[in-house]
């Protein structure tokens, strides 16, 4: 009987996955191709869960669907993109490249599944060094990570903190930093009226309204002249 | 029984008892939920010095219900420029992901069935990972909110919408940094064990008395999380008419507002699990029933919490909101987790 629940958990879930990947290349609307990803997530969650790897399928929701996809969606959301209109292919190159990408996906993993039955190498491989009916487990995990992956679970770490920074570094790189352009009691000055290269290091003003903020820090022949 | 047992075979017979577990808890938690409402109504107007619902039944005791029914009579409005399938979408994402958390926890210890031989313990779903399932189903739950600002294609709703996304990332950080604590405490992620780890010792052993920065850097982003005052800017009345649900009327705001007040429920019943013992309490050992009472005893005093607060506090401004969780609340928490790692590091 629970067998028969497994495989049809598997079709369920694998089909979702499918359906789902699917809508997301087809859909012109990108919250649509957003949240059709999200349901790829979701459904792969649900394969891992019957692989009997609860962790991974929780940290596959906390991370993708949960934190990364909800960064994407706000980035739509906040940018108001439109849908795609479809356009004639300007690459044309890239239809046999993909074509032959694809075809060795698939013989890579039908060389996996009709030749390779033993788990690949030795001693050093962490399924049979850990106790493999565990292998999901997160006790398992935790202490494989810090003993046998700790030097790819480092490098890791190093390279997540390198696109942080990057980000932060390419984010900062106006020299306005509009926190500073909030003048409290005031309203927020119009960006279209700042100047950053004569604002420079702006600071707070004690100022009431808009106008008298923007006399203060120097902006208001600016934007007179704009006018 | 016997025939029963032979009937149905062993996985059949546990997703039954599941299923009358499932509908059990969800039956009592709504109807928990529905008169969260109305005593917040009673104790805001306490609070603001007026009465507040006291006409339909006596005492206003089936107010909810009048207003249940009000929802379901009233006109489904849909925008003519929404985006229909995700404006519908939306409330069922937020209304599914609020309740799909009830069933980790535990609601009480086995208990024995008098005259039988059944004992069961009073949790639905038991498993290795319940903290974290916990976690992941509240992260998902600002699909709800996030597209129901973008689908109703209001610019409040929108405002609305970024906010509560922005607002969950921030804060979901320093909530789940408060409970690594105590999972480092009790070695474990299924909330069952956890809680009988803090049995025993007179209530000594609640981790909210080895945790008590945790604690409150947990309390205050779960009420973040759950877009309450004073961080409801989501949905802030002065700025944004409605916020998300601008747009939304009858029965799918109504599947909003019971998905704000089962959330309150959900993080009030973690907080019970995870610091105040669960349904530890005098008398359990000899009486199990009583942990139930112990259990919503503790979790309805967290819903009075929350209930005062939107009583006592105003609201906060959006970047004070964002200032206060990255630069305060973020680091106390990393910190309290050093604290803690390295006292468990040497203790054991």
């Amino acid at each position: 009987m629970s067998d028969y629940l497994t495989i049809f958990m598997f079709f369920l879930l694998a089909g979702l996955a499918i359906g789902s990947a699917l809508a997301l290349v087809a859909q012109r609307n990108p919250l649509y191709s957003a949240i059709s990803l999200v349901g790829v997530f979701i459904a792969l969650a649900g394969l891992y869960l019957t692989l009997a790897a609860p962790f991974i399928a929780a940290v596959q929701i906390i991370v993708y669907a949960g934190a990364i996809m909800v960064l994407v969606v706000f980035v739509i959301m906040l940018l108001n993109v439109e849908e795609e209109v479809r356009q004639p292919l300007r690459l044309r190159f890239l239809v046999p490249v993909a074509v032959l990408l694809a075809a060795v996906l698939f013989a890579e993993a039908a060389f996996i599944f009709f030749f390779v039955n033993e788990p690949a190498g030795g001693g050093g491989n962490a399924v049979t060094t850990l106790n493999q009916a565990g292998t999901g487990l997160t006790a398992n995990i935790g202490a494989g990570l810090f003993t046998i992956y700790l030097l790819p679970f480092e490098i890791t770490s190093i390279l997540l903190l390198m696109a942080l920074v990057g980000a932060i570094t390419l984010s900062r790189r106006a020299a306005v930093r509009p926190s500073e352009l909030v003048v409290p009691g005031a309203q927020v000055l119009p960006m279209h009226i700042v100047d950053p290269a004569r604002i420079g290091d702006a600071t707070p003003v004690e100022a009431h309204t808009t106008a008298e903020s923007a006399a203060l820090s120097g902006l208001f022949d600016r934007a007179h002249e704009r006018e | 029984m016997d025939w029963l047992n032979n009937l149905l075979g062993p996985t059949v017979r546990q997703g039954l008892f599941q299923l009358i577990g499932i509908s059990v808890a969800f039956v009592v938690v709504l109807m928990i939920v529905a008169y969260t409402v109305l005593a917040e109504r009673r104790i805001l107007g306490f609070i603001q010095g007026r009465v507040g619902p006291n006409r339909v039944g006596p005492g206003g005791i089936l107010q909810p219900f009048a207003d249940l029914l009000k929802f379901i009579f009233k006109e489904e409005i849909i925008p003519a420029k929404s985006t229909r399938f995700i404006y519908v979408l939306a409330p069922i994402i937020a209304i599914t992901t609020a309740l799909m958390p009830i069933i980790v926890y535990p609601f009480g210890p086995e208990i024995h069935i008098p005259f039988t031989n059944i004992s069961f313990p009073l949790v639905v779903a038991r498993f290795d990972v319940a903290l974290l399932y916990v976690l992941a189903i509240t992260s998902v739950g600002v699909y709800g909110i996030a597209l129901a600002g973008w689908s109703s294609n209001n610019k409040y709703s929108l405002m609305g919408g970024l906010r509560s996304a922005a607002q969950l990332i921030s804060y979901e950080l320093s909530l789940g940094l408060s409970l690594i604590g105590v999972v480092m405490l009790s070695s474990s992620l299924d909330l069952y064990s956890i809680v009988e780890q803090q049995s025993g010792w007179f209530g000594f052993k609640w981790n909210v008395i080895y945790q008590p920065v945790g604690f409150i850097i947990y309390m205050i982003s779960a009420i973040a999380e759950t877009y309450r005052v004073p961080f409801d800017l989501p949905e802030a009345e002065t700025e944004l008419v409605a916020g998300f649900h601008t747009e939304y009327s009858a029965l799918k705001f109504a599947l909003f507002f019971m998905a704000e007040y089962v959330n309150m429920f959900t993080v009030s019943m973690l907080a019970t699990t995870l610091f105040l013992g669960g349904w530890n309490g005098p008398g359990v050992a000899a009486f199990p029933i009583l942990g139930i009472f112990y259990f919503l005893g503790k979790v309805i005093f967290f819903l009075f919490l929350y209930i005062w607060l939107r009583g006592t506090l105003p609201r906060f401004r959006f970047d004070q909101l964002m200032n206060f969780g990255w630069k305060f609340l973020l680091p106390v928490a990393i910190l309290n987790l050093i604290v803690t790692a390295t006292i468990v590091f040497f203790a054991t």
